[in-house]
């Protein structure tokens, strides 16, 4: 399953982020740095994992990949294109991405994986179409499960539908914010399997927002660790996890796994 | 109209009708409820807020201009505004802007329709026809408006996830805030629609029954209130369309992105 010793040297680069800094005022008219300089870059064929601990500003980067929120200063590259200057929509399409808690939109799982298509005013693709089959693979699910409702679902399943409907657009890269959060080990684990199997058949680009040393252990290519908004150390994911350079990423290793996550 | 059927009420009478006040804040003392002091000022509230308004229709009927009247009716979209704005505690983004503007199109455009295409009296500033009818109105719309922003704030933040989620997706902002939008029109709409189908039967309405008391034959009086009915219900129907198809775009960036809170 380990796919940290796949060759990486002719990945493209997708999505580069160049001196990235986002500050929000408070209600008191203070302002706050939320990320300072952040600059790295993700590639196609790998992927890239966004460690740190609750607060760091992990979440708020990941979403400026896609527009959801925009950066305060410094730009951020898809494929050598500002996606300041690409249409918001078009982009989302680009680079797909899935929530933190899987929500599933009201009907069966099939007309969760057709909205994509409705948002785009195009003909949704039948339960027999060669896309559904595709996402349905990718993820694992069965087509057995197409006419449940959505909603009934267990939560491993869950995010497996959010991960394939994400998956339906044809993504260049996609986005995961803290995917195991509300998964137990063996489902992080076919989680993890199936991250890897879609980053190497779909030669995405993905981008891990996450606490758990496990996943990123077993699937992070490049690793970045965030420490108040700023990249404290970033490289080759399992040298970094076997020789931690910094004291501050020294102690994030050294707190146990529980307490990272129940500080989310 | 035969206005001379109606019996004058002197002042010795009016306290005879204060009477029944009086005997609500003995009732409300000897069951111990608590709200005398609030039964007691509303009833003061409303003897003085409904005298000045008597003298000062009076005097703007006297004046018999057309600008008493306008500046009359812009007070009355004012005063709907504001009690509109005090009655919710979580006001959308630029909530004036947006109600205000709904109140002033939606009412006033039907008020138009209404006095010239239905009603057609002349002259088109006729206050006897003109402040009650734009009061029914205004009243009611304000309803509407307060439940439509209301409800469209309440849906923004309790669907936030399902927005995400659908703009992560590719949706635009109106395709993501679609049910947002629709539930807060339909809650704008109900009590109106609820209002036309108890009509008659659970309650005579006031414009209606003092139309009667006037001297007004029951079958006129009744097609005044079917016509104001429908103008209001398309007032309210109007106003709150605006104000959530207006306002739903102030919880977005022109980037589709959902502000924070």
């Amino acid at each position: 399953m380990n796919m940290n010793q796949q060759q990486k040297s002719d990945n493209d680069p997708c999505v580069e982020f160049i001196d990235v800094g986002v500050t929000k005022l408070s209600p008191a008219d203070t302002e706050t740095i939320i990320l300072d300089r952040i600059s790295f870059t993700a590639r196609q064929g790998e992927i890239t994992g966004i460690i740190g601990a609750s607060g760091s500003g992990k979440s708020t980067l990941i979403r400026l990949c896609n527009r959801m929120d925009d950066p305060s200063e410094g730009t951020i590259e898809l494929n050598g294109q500002n996606i300041a200057t690409i249409n918001p929509l078009l982009l989302r399409r680009k680079i797909a991405m899935v929530l933190q808690k899987p929500f599933m939109f009201e009907g069966t799982l099939l007309e969760n994986l057709q909205r994509p298509f409705m948002f785009r005013n195009m003909a949704p693709p039948s339960a027999e179409s060669l896309e559904i089959a595709r996402v349905l693979d990718l993820v694992q699910l069965s087509r057995e499960m197409l006419k449940r409702n959505a909603r009934s679902l267990s939560g491993g399943e869950q995010q497996k539908v959010n991960l394939a409907r994400a998956l339906i657009n044809h993504p260049q890269v996609l986005l995961l914010d803290e995917p195991t959060s509300a998964l137990d080990r063996p489902s992080t684990t076919r989680l993890a399997s199936t991250l890897i199997n879609i980053c190497q058949s779909e030669h995405l680009a993905i981008m891990v927002v996450t606490h758990d040393l496990y996943l990123t252990e077993h699937i992070v290519n490049h690793l970045i660790y965030l420490e108040e908004g700023r990249i404290v150390e970033q490289g080759v994911g399992p040298q970094m996890l076997a020789m931690p350079q910094t004291t501050a990423f020294s102690n994030f290793l050294a707190k146990p796994e529980r307490e990272q996550k129940s500080s989310s | 109209m035969k206005n001379s059927h109606i019996i004058p009420l002197d002042l010795i009478q009016l306290v005879y009708a204060y009477a029944l006040i009086l005997l609500s804040l003995a009732l409300a003392r000897w069951q111990k409820i608590g709200h005398e002091k609030q039964l007691l000022w509303s009833s003061m509230r409303m003897l003085v807020q409904l005298i000045a308004v008597g003298y000062l229709l009076n005097l703007i009927f006297a004046i018999n201009s057309p600008l008493p009247v306008v500046l009359m009716l812009l007070a009355m979209a004012g005063f709907s505004l504001q009690v509109a704005g005090s009655r919710i505690k979580k006001r959308m983004p630029n909530f004036y802007r947006v109600v205000g503007s709904s109140i002033f199109i939606g009412c006033g455009g039907v008020t138009v329709y209404f006095s010239f295409l239905v009603v057609g009296f002349s002259p088109w500033f006729d206050p006897r026809y003109l402040i009650p009818l734009a009061g029914m109105i205004f009243g009611n719309a304000m309803n509407g408006a307060s439940l439509a922003a209301e409800r469209l704030s309440a849906e923004m933040h309790e669907r936030r996830e399902e927005i995400e989620c659908a703009l992560s997706l590719g949706a635009t902002s109106r395709q993501s805030a679609a049910e947002a939008i629709r539930n807060a029109y339909s809650a704008a709409l109900r009590p109106t629609i609820n209002t036309m189908a108890a009509t008659g039967i659970v309650a005579l309405p006031g414009m209606m029954t003092g139309q009667i008391l006037s001297g007004t034959e029951p079958i006129i009086a009744v097609r005044y209130q079917i016509a104001i009915l429908c103008a209001i219900t398309g007032a309210v129907a109007v106003t709150s369309f605006l104000i959530v198809q207006q306002g739903y775009r102030r919880f977005f960036t022109d980037a589709h992105q959902l502000k924070s809170e």
